[in-house]
């Protein structure tokens, strides 16, 4: 074509100023800061090399959030993601009321977190509906509700995240079974296939690209969870993560923005070893499946 | 026989996938009943029935507690917000779908290193240089670090790429400039792309809580998940009132969605399948 580089330039322009000032800056921004110990009303910055990262491996608060977020992260994402491909074999093929399944099942990932915290606050309070459910099941419900209990109140929340989020990785779900070619279930029919045989070696090879991009994107939401616990626990009875602690330490209580800074860092660091091993396992190893 | 046990599992089915529906749907049901019970006769798991009905929580919301400032607050941020991200993801996404060069590559690599930069990380940052440039608490720190994002970028290329580059070429043998290629040609042309990135990004802004939450620190500039979340920080917990303007919230969601579900689940599975 014959339009300049300056055109292009000039229309990229919107982009990279806010590349560079809200995100290269603040990125290396905040690297800078976790090597001080800058806080509010401080003047100057004052250079303490990794005393902050030496601090952040000593702190009881740091290492329980992070055990809190890989709970988190571990229990989650296996449970959302099976779900969400049951689901997607449930409503993949055309039937009456299809699409009215389809869309109730994707109606919570459309709505906002805060609301959906609420109103689970709400149904998880002590005499509330999950408690009438638990006890109808059997069960004690914890005495003051479930989010007042160390025993319930992570699991309570990382039950709510799996309901919210199932009929989005659904729907991810569906598009990758509609790529699967016919043919290929027409074949194995023909030479005598059972529905569990043709799942087993059609469907779910085929989806794991899929598959992959679902563990990857949920495991980098779920590794930064932090408004559900603001709103639900204020990160109290041993559901503080890691995010809710970077908050606590930098914008709430302390403003020590260098030691928040670090322990963004060192999440960031985790997030990425996290995927890029992600990448591997389930891109090479066939027998995982 | 054969067509009775059809029946049979097909109706098994649909209890299935009926139940499943209840447990999906049951948490936004009750926040609609909460939020028309009278405050009085709430308490903690009352019946469907019991509660009474009123729609004064409502009322009440937006004449007293002001929740309507909060709702203006949302409206005006998350429109700014889509208005710039049509514009700008549309420049930059044309830009990168076009011209083929190495400061092109460049900036492609900017738009993927983003969207895989977990977005906790400039947190401390990006309040630090909001009270440093005195934006903090001002409408300003709300709009202008969400006005173009990469995901966006990412939809509008890949939309240009399908577009023939043959009628850009006949505008400009004409003697078109460039800006009047770009906005009268091409941009209607990818209106079902914007369309989905407009809905996107709406909802994006209009749901979110994090950023508002710590950009801004007076009542007046809460948008209506910040307000919502303080509202049931402060006093014992009212019910009634925080589920209707949890209901506020959801609304607008509600109907968008109910009217344009094709563009919604279109715009979700655009760059999933593909990679």
């Amino acid at each position: 074509m014959r339009l300049s580089r300056s055109s292009s330039l000039v229309l990229s322009l919107p982009w990279l100023v806010t590349f560079i000032l809200f995100w290269l800056f603040p990125l290396l921004y905040s690297l800078i800061m976790g090597f001080s110990d800058y806080r509010l009303l401080a003047t100057d910055f004052n250079w303490i090399g990794w005393d902050n990262y030496r601090e952040l491996l000593a702190d009881d608060n740091f290492l329980s959030a992070l055990k809190n977020t890989f709970v988190f992260v571990l229990g989650t994402i296996p449970v959302t993601t099976v779900i969400a491909l049951a689901l997607a074999l449930l409503v993949s093929r055309s039937f009456r009321g299809r699409g009215l399944f389809r869309a109730g099942f994707f109606l919570p990932s459309v709505t906002s977190m805060v609301v959906i915290a609420l109103i689970f606050t709400n149904l998880y309070q002590r005499g509330g509906y999950i408690a009438l459910l638990a006890r109808f099941a059997g069960l004690s419900p914890p005495e003051h509700g479930f989010l007042f209990d160390r025993a319930t109140a992570l699991y309570s929340i990382m039950a709510m995240d799996v309901w919210m989020s199932v009929g989005y990785y659904m729907l991810i779900f569906l598009a990758g079974l509609k790529a699967i070619p016919d043919e290929l279930y027409e074949a194995a029919e023909l030479n005598g296939a059972g529905w569990w045989r043709r799942f087993w070696s059609i469907t779910l090879p085929l989806l794991r690209p899929v598959a992959l991009f679902i563990i990857v994107i949920n495991s980098i939401k779920s590794f930064q969870v932090f408004v559900e616990i603001f709103v639900m626990t204020k990160g109290k009875f041993d559901t503080a993560t890691a995010v809710y602690f970077i908050y606590e330490q930098g914008l709430q209580t302390q403003f020590r923005f260098g030691y928040a800074s670090a322990a963004a860092y060192l999440l960031f660091v985790i997030i990425a070893v996290f995927s890029i091993l992600q990448f591997v396992l389930l891109r090479r190893r066939r027998a995982l499946w | 026989m054969v067509t009775s046990s059809r029946t049979g599992i097909n109706l098994l089915r649909y209890v299935g996938l009926g139940l499943i529906l209840v447990v999906m749907s049951y948490p936004l049901l009750w926040m609609f009943r909460v939020s028309i019970m009278d405050v009085a006769g709430s308490v903690a798991g009352s019946g469907w029935l019991a509660g009474g009905f009123t729609l004064g929580n409502y009322i009440d919301l937006i004449t007293q507690a002001g929740l309507g400032r909060n709702l203006f607050n949302s409206a005006l941020v998350g429109l700014s917000v889509t208005l710039g991200n049509i514009v700008f993801c549309f420049m930059t996404g044309y830009s990168l779908a076009r011209f083929r060069m190495l400061s092109n590559k460049l900036l492609f690599v900017t738009v993927i290193v983003v969207l895989m930069i977990p977005a906790h990380i400039i947190i401390i940052p990006l309040y630090v240089l909001m009270m440093k440039t005195g934006l903090y608490d001002s409408y300003w720190a709300l709009i202008l670090p969400f006005l173009v994002n990469p995901i966006g970028i990412f939809l509008i290329k890949q939309y240009v790429e399908t577009i023939p580059p043959s009628m850009e070429e006949a505008a400009r043998m004409d003697g078109a400039s460039d800006l009047r290629i770009l906005f009268t040609i091409v941009m209607p042309l990818c209106r079902p792309a914007l369309a989905v990135l407009a809905i996107q990004v709406f909802f994006t802004n209009w749901n979110s809580f994090l950023f508002p939450f710590i950009l801004t620190s007076s009542d007046d500039l809460r948008t209506l998940p910040v307000a919502l979340a303080m509202m049931q920080g402060h006093q014992a917990v009212d019910w009634p009132h925080l589920m209707a303007g949890s209901a506020i919230a959801v609304l607008p969601v509600l109907l968008v969605f109910i009217i344009l579900q094709r563009q919604i689940v279109s715009g979700i599975t655009a760059g999933a399948v593909k990679q």
